[in-house]
């Protein structure tokens, strides 16, 4: 597993490419040319050549971050600032707003627009995009979608009944009933459990996407 | 911290004019990069990062200093050679002139101290 000098200078130069990234593409293509040039000829001079042999001409020419900044006076580039803090704005907030009951007003459009202004914001790492895009589809709206027309408008569950509120896909009005009506029903159990989750689910991960919006700008600058 | 200033001045200072010794090992006949590394490495303190000589090459190149061409090498790829230009001509003239009045008054007052 030892390093050749062949594997010495492919990562010198990929380094300097990557830290020349800052330059016009053909500015930078011309110097790490030049630069691949001078080590083929500096190696092509030594008589025997050895891995020190290599990494001398390597030190010759410099840290490639060195050669960077100069290259960047130079050419009088200003370097990349990182990005600043991200600050949450409208199109967060829409976002949230859409992606929980968007589906509600306008089935699945509503929804599906908060998904795209999710994927377009930067204040979100991926893996906090699906999050929000897989938990769950539709948001509230497939919850009400599926209370509504697969479950009925009144869900019976132990000795529960609740009536759904049509705007916002929640339960209320819940009444106990009589014991007339045994809450043993496995079926009914499960189906109370399915419509709690697909409740639950994009009420959490509203909440969770609201408090990583609120934590992301002060992790970055801290 | 005096001293860490004065590194950065002298930094600045050979950075400056190393152009111009860049433009003045041109002025005789024309040279591939390796080539001109290697003389300005021979004398000591001019260059500390050879690998900064391919930016100011390609800068100099797109100011009209120098020209270049490929040529075919004997012993292995083409060679990129450089030369003068009659506008790097005249800006290595121009400065000639100019050093030269800069470098005898720094040494009036500073020999003079010194010695």
């Amino acid at each position: 597993m030892g390093t050749t000098p062949d594997k010495l200078v492919e990562r010198y130069l990929k380094h300097l490419e990557v830290e020349l990234d800052d330059l016009p593409r053909d500015r930078r293509r011309e110097i790490v040319d030049e630069i691949a040039g001078h080590i083929t000829e500096a190696r092509a001079g030594l008589e025997h050549e050895s891995e020190a042999d290599v990494r001398n001409i390597l030190e010759g020419l410099g840290d490639p971050a060195d050669i960077a900044e100069d290259a960047r006076e130079r050419f009088e580039v200003q370097p990349t600032a990182p990005a600043p803090p991200y600050k949450p704005g409208w199109m967060e907030v829409a976002a949230l707003v859409l992606l929980l009951i968007g589906g509600v007003v306008l089935p699945f459009v509503g929804w599906f627009v908060g998904v795209i202004l999710l994927w377009l914001s930067n204040a979100w790492n991926v893996r906090d995009k699906v999050i929000g895009t897989v938990f769950v589809p539709g948001g509230l709206g497939l919850s009400l979608f599926l209370l509504v027309f697969v479950g009925s408008t009144s869900v019976s569950h132990g000795g529960t009944v609740c009536e759904v509120d049509p705007s916002t896909g929640r339960e209320i009005n819940c009444t106990e009933l009589p014991s007339s009506e045994p809450s043993t029903d496995v079926a009914d159990f499960l189906k109370f459990g399915v419509f709690v989750a697909i409740v639950v689910a994009p009420l959490v991960t509203t909440a969770y996407l609201a408090y990583r919006l609120r934590r992301q700008p002060s992790a970055a600058t801290a | 911290m005096v001293a860490g200033k004065q590194d950065a001045l002298l930094a600045q200072m050979r950075k400056g004019t190393l152009q111009y010794c860049v433009l003045a090992l041109l002025a005789d006949e024309e040279r591939y990069g390796f080539d001109l590394v290697r003389s300005l490495a021979e004398t000591d303190g001019m260059v500390t990062s050879e690998g900064t000589i391919y930016p100011l090459l390609s800068r100099l190149r797109r100011d009209g200093l120098v020209d270049t061409t490929w040529r075919e090498s004997s012993s292995g790829p083409p060679r990129r050679y450089y030369r003068l230009t009659k506008a790097g001509r005249a800006a290595l003239d121009a400065f000639k002139g100019e050093w030269g009045r800069f470098r005898d008054a720094v040494d009036h007052f500073v020999e003079r101290k010194a010695g």
